[in-house]
């Protein structure tokens, strides 16, 4: 479509710019008259023609349509701008977080609670999170200190998280025993002893079974009974296991292509969803959010190609795995001071394309446990 | 009106039709202005000229063979010939 415009004119004959109009094949698309002065809608391009008409005084022109629209623009184009950049730099501002803070007594807690926020995303200098992702974030941090927490509140103001925490206060009052033995809790061989209270039973290198006394409670001295405490201390004992494990010889690998497709993922509260088809069958993807407008998120999607490949490991490669297996579920038992002494595979099979594997360890643990008694009871 | 006349020209496929109203013509498919006044406006078709006489004769629109105008129309003569 041609751009049109308004020219006013000044000509003693009207009649005499229309017949040179129509003979200079100038389209007159509207003529108006008001005050001697003549009003003409023409296409663009036959502007020239008409100033060039001797006995037409052309007064002036303004565009119409879009071509109007694009002169006011480009004549208020310093205001147009600085509206733009002022609602720019007003989204900004209001979507943009200066500084997180973390409001409690406790140096400890305000530091669990900063570095849990930073591990989610919440840290200073990044776009204002919304209301469903700061209760989530709150819900994540209770749930994973769940001992430590009580409250957990985020609060935005201004440019600024305000988090509010409570403290779980965990009542620790022990109850006071009067008298007690430790016991051992498994079959095992006494290595270690430290004891607090109480007398030592059994020695360095016993064989001890399940229920043992290892530091009673009753004192004694030349055979007699001198008083009754509550026997405390750690015992470490050599223990035995056969553990077995199972891991099947086939598994499944998925593995990137090289072909990757560009995309775009719009998502907000009710709404997940890629805006382009998307032309891979399988696929992983890496998004980076670009946008969020009131919870409105737009996200741009690389989706990387994947595929997926049946792989069958060697005996040894699955025998390793299925020790490994077996040792780490045993592992994960320990606490820092108990350790694995020795570790061996008894037995190796394959059987229905799985591995199966039989390994003895032997562990260095706390065996013992405190075990209160009757004062009458004696044993 | 100009959808109307382009369907109704593209329908009946007329060279050129005049349009009269209360104090408008519509003049499509002239050849050429020969006179353009106040009170006379002679316009020519192929085979005759057309004389519309009357007063405070003003164009409205004008293109390449279509003219639209307004005035008071007094008389219309047809002239054979060129």
């Amino acid at each position: 479509m041609e751009n049109k415009i308004w020219v006013d004119v000044e000509a003693k004959a009207k009649e005499k710019v229309f017949l040179r109009c129509y003979q200079r094949k100038i389209e007159i698309f509207e003529a108006k008259e008001e005050k001697g002065i003549l009003s003409l809608k023409i296409l663009e391009k036959d502007y020239a023609k008409i100033k060039r008409l001797w006995f037409v005084k052309v007064k002036k022109s303004r565009a119409t349509g879009l071509l109007y629209w694009k002169e006011k623009i480009f004549t208020y184009r310093v205001l147009v701008v600085s509206i733009f950049f002022g609602f720019f730099l007003l989204f900004f501002i209001s979507h943009i977080m200066i500084q997180v803070e973390v409001i409690h007594s406790n140096k400890e807690i305000r530091d669990l609670v900063s570095s849990s926020l930073k591990e989610k995303g919440l840290k200073k200098n990044t776009w204002k999170m919304s209301y469903e992702e700061l209760k989530q974030i709150k819900e994540e941090i209770l749930e994973e200190y769940p001992d430590r927490l009580e409250w957990l509140e985020i609060e935005i103001h201004g440019m600024k998280y305000v988090v509010r925490v409570e403290e779980r206060k965990i009542e620790t009052q022990k109850e006071e025993k009067t008298a007690c033995h430790v016991v051992a809790t498994k079959d095992g061989l006494v290595k270690e002893m430290i004891f607090q209270k109480g007398q030592a039973v059994v020695s360095r290198n016993d064989a001890v079974t399940k229920g043992t006394i290892l530091i009673s409670g009753i004192i004694t001295k030349d055979g007699e009974e001198k008083g009754v405490v509550c026997a405390e201390g750690k015992v470490y004992g050599e223990v035995w296991y056969q553990i077995s494990a199972s891991v099947p010889m086939n598994y499944e690998v998925t593995e990137r292509t090289n072909k990757k497709r560009w995309n775009l993922r719009f998502k907000n509260l009710y709404y997940d969803q890629l805006i382009f088809r998307s032309r891979l069958e399988n696929y992983e993807e890496e998004k980076k959010k670009v946008l969020d407008i009131w919870g409105n998120e737009l996200y741009f999607v690389v989706q990387y190609e994947t595929k997926k490949e049946q792989k069958k490991y060697t005996e040894e490669e699955a025998s390793n795995l299925a020790f490994e297996k077996a040792i780490e579920k045993l592992a994960s038992t320990l606490d820092e001071n108990e350790k694995i002494l020795e570790k061996k595979v008894l037995k190796k099979e394959i059987n229905h394309s799985t591995m199966n594997i039989e390994v003895f360890v032997s562990t260095l643990e706390s065996i013992g446990e405190v075990q209160e008694f009757e004062k009458n009871e004696k044993e | 009106m100009h959808l109307y006349k382009t369907i109704q020209n593209f329908l009946f496929d007329q060279d050129y039709f005049v349009d009269l109203w209360q104090k408008k013509i519509h003049v499509y498919g002239f050849q050429d202005i020969i006179t353009l006044e106040e009170q006379k406006i002679v316009l020519s078709f192929p085979n005759f000229q057309l004389f519309f006489l009357g007063t405070d004769f003003r164009v409205l629109k004008l293109s390449k063979n279509e003219i639209l105008i307004e005035g008071n129309l007094e008389s219309l003569q047809v002239q054979d010939g060129k």
